[in-house]
């Protein structure tokens, strides 16, 4: 590796350390945020759950439910700890920080990726909590190497679609702000977090290819539960599937935010705050 | 009154300003109905999925129904958590407020008076979708109208009341009052039943749960809707009975609304921290 670019990966791998170190310390000081990432979306799963024991549903559903409550803490930090970012930092006079530094945004994405990655695994484990201890929910048992495998494309694609809205976010005002608050409740929906995917039908199959996070709860789903799933595609194509999500995404992102922070630049909005 | 009335009328007007300017109205509708709307095709998508498989899928239309009416809380509640926060925080002009004729407590009821009317139009729209989506549908002739009436009156002015109380923390809370403002809905929506009887609640749980009104009010807006609710406990109860523990945990909460809002005002003016940024 020649001298220039092994500095340049270097400076980039300190700049991801740097922002995935950041993103766990902040995450840990502000209690509040731990409450709201890990207790309140889990409280709204166990609302699901007991909806289905009210309907009179078979057991495997509270199982789907819990599952997908788990996730939903996944896709609530894409939205606020990676797609809302830059907008947050905007507003806090910050944003220009980021422009000055000599790293790639790609590289501050990553460790904000990271960081967020292990952050909502450590919170997501009062969920696991809630389901199995609180809930009562059982699985048979279940290949932990396929399991891995799922979750771990499950999260990149999820993170690298998280910095495609960053990039998208950087143009914006207070319409990221009102995006992401848009984007909760509907995505939960059309990704089948508290029902089996194929409920849907084909207005399913649209949203699992617009948001990785549909067919990553589904194989999840499959890995844990076998047929009670009641899964949407096969196990392997929803790996597929989500392993070419993670490269788009990604190919996606780095693009959006070459040219969205061209454009920001020229139309003057990446300092301006209160739009 | 008449003064009242335009200081009212200013705050709500200010208030649709600040709700809707960032966006085209057709944008801004689609924005507002979105959440709420989605929240109800979740529920709507589980009955689909547990289909001739529920033994209760009779319930449905009640839990439906409860649903829809949350969202006042959703926006009317933790809205008027989020008018202080924004403005204190965001736009930094709470302050001005303060120091504006109009009385925060003024301003506070027209920001809610917008909030309350968004919150109507996405309840017509839930319901809407469930009468021609998912047949959540009602004999109009077995409506009891009075007592509906009466019901929906108290409710609402609950929520009005823990609209003030969850500003007034917000006032004396630094950025940690958005997370208690989401928390809170979400809390609100598993304590008090919304979609589920609050039989399945634990002990304790179950008796925190008969202290808050809403418990009532969405028990009271099934019951005389579809004729029952979704309840044993509450079920045993007549329809006197009911009305009355909503009247008296109403009239709980709008002492505590007020008392609580003023003296936590006042403890925000003490504290120094009408003007306070915590954002960073």
């Amino acid at each position: 590796m020649s001298g220039p670019l092994a500095a340049s990966l270097a400076l980039n791998l300190r700049a991801t350390a740097a922002r995935t170190y950041v993103r766990i310390v902040g995450s840990i000081r502000e209690w509040t945020w731990i409450i709201g990432d890990a207790v309140l979306p889990n409280l709204g799963m166990c609302a699901f759950v007991l909806l289905y024991r009210t309907l009179g549903a078979p057991r495997s559903f509270e199982a789907l439910a819990v599952f997908g409550g788990i996730l939903s803490t996944y896709w609530l930090n894409v939205l606020w700890g990676m797609g809302s970012q830059f907008y947050w930092e905007k507003q806090q006079g910050q944003l220009q920080l980021y422009f000055a530094a000599p790293c790639s945004r790609m590289a501050i994405l990553t460790g904000m990726a990271i960081g967020g990655i292990l952050m909502t695994t450590l919170r997501s484990l009062f969920g696991v909590f809630m389901g199995f201890v609180v809930l009562g929910v059982r699985v048979p048992s279940f290949d932990v190497g396929v399991l891995a495998l799922v979750f771990t494309l499950t999260m990149t694609s999820l993170y690298a679609l998280g910095m495609t809205l960053a990039s998208l976010f950087l143009l914006y005002g207070r319409e990221a702000w009102h995006l992401s608050n848009a984007l909760q409740e509907p995505v939960y929906f059309l990704s089948g977090l508290y029902f089996p995917l194929r409920a849907l039908g084909a207005l399913g199959a649209a949203a699992a290819g617009l948001v990785p996070l549909g067919l990553g709860v589904d194989a999840l789903r499959q890995v844990l539960m076998g047929a009670h799933a009641e899964g949407f595609l096969p196990l392997r194509a929803e790996t597929l599937i989500l392993a070419g999500f993670t490269l788009a995404f990604l190919v996606l992102a780095r693009a959006a935010l070459a040219y969205l922070e061209g454009l920001s630049k020229r139309e003057g909005r990446l300092t301006q705050r209160w739009q | 009154m008449r003064t009242l009335t335009a200081r009212l009328r200013t705050a709500a007007w200010l208030g649709w300003q600040v709700e809707s300017n960032w966006a085209d109205p057709l944008v801004f509708f689609i924005y507002t109905v979105l959440r709420p709307l989605a929240t109800s095709l979740i529920l709507a998508a589980m009955y689909w999925a547990v289909g001739a498989r529920a033994t209760r899928a009779g319930l449905f239309p009640a839990v439906y129904l409860g649903n829809a009416f949350h969202v006042y809380v959703t926006t009317v509640v933790i809205g008027m958590g989020w008018v202080v926060v924004e403005d204190r925080e965001e736009y930094e002009t709470l302050k001005y407020v303060f120091t504006s004729p109009i009385g925060m407590f003024s301003y506070l009821t027209g920001r809610a008076s917008v909030k309350l009317v968004l919150a109507t139009v996405s309840l017509l729209l839930t319901l809407g979708v469930g009468w021609f989506l998912v047949h959540v549908r009602w004999s109009w002739s077995a409506v009891a109208w009075g007592p509906l009436l009466a019901t929906l009156v108290l409710g609402l002015a609950a929520t009005l009341a823990l609209g003030f109380l969850v500003a007034g923390v917000g006032l004396l809370l630094p950025r940690a009052a958005i997370n208690i403002n989401e928390g809170l809905a979400v809390s609100l929506y598993l304590l008090c039943g919304v979609i589920f009887p609050i039989d399945l609640l634990p002990h304790g749980l179950q008796e925190l749960s008969l202290l808050l009104p809403f418990t009532w009010w969405y028990e009271g807006l099934r019951r005389f809707t579809f004729g029952h609710g979704v309840s044993a406990r509450i079920g045993a109860l007549s329809n006197v009975q009911l009305l009355g523990a909503l009247l008296v945990t109403t009239l709980a909460f709008m002492l505590l609304g007020y008392r609580g809002y003023s003296a936590l005002e006042r403890r925000a003016r003490q504290a120094g921290r009408l003007d306070q940024t915590t954002m960073f």
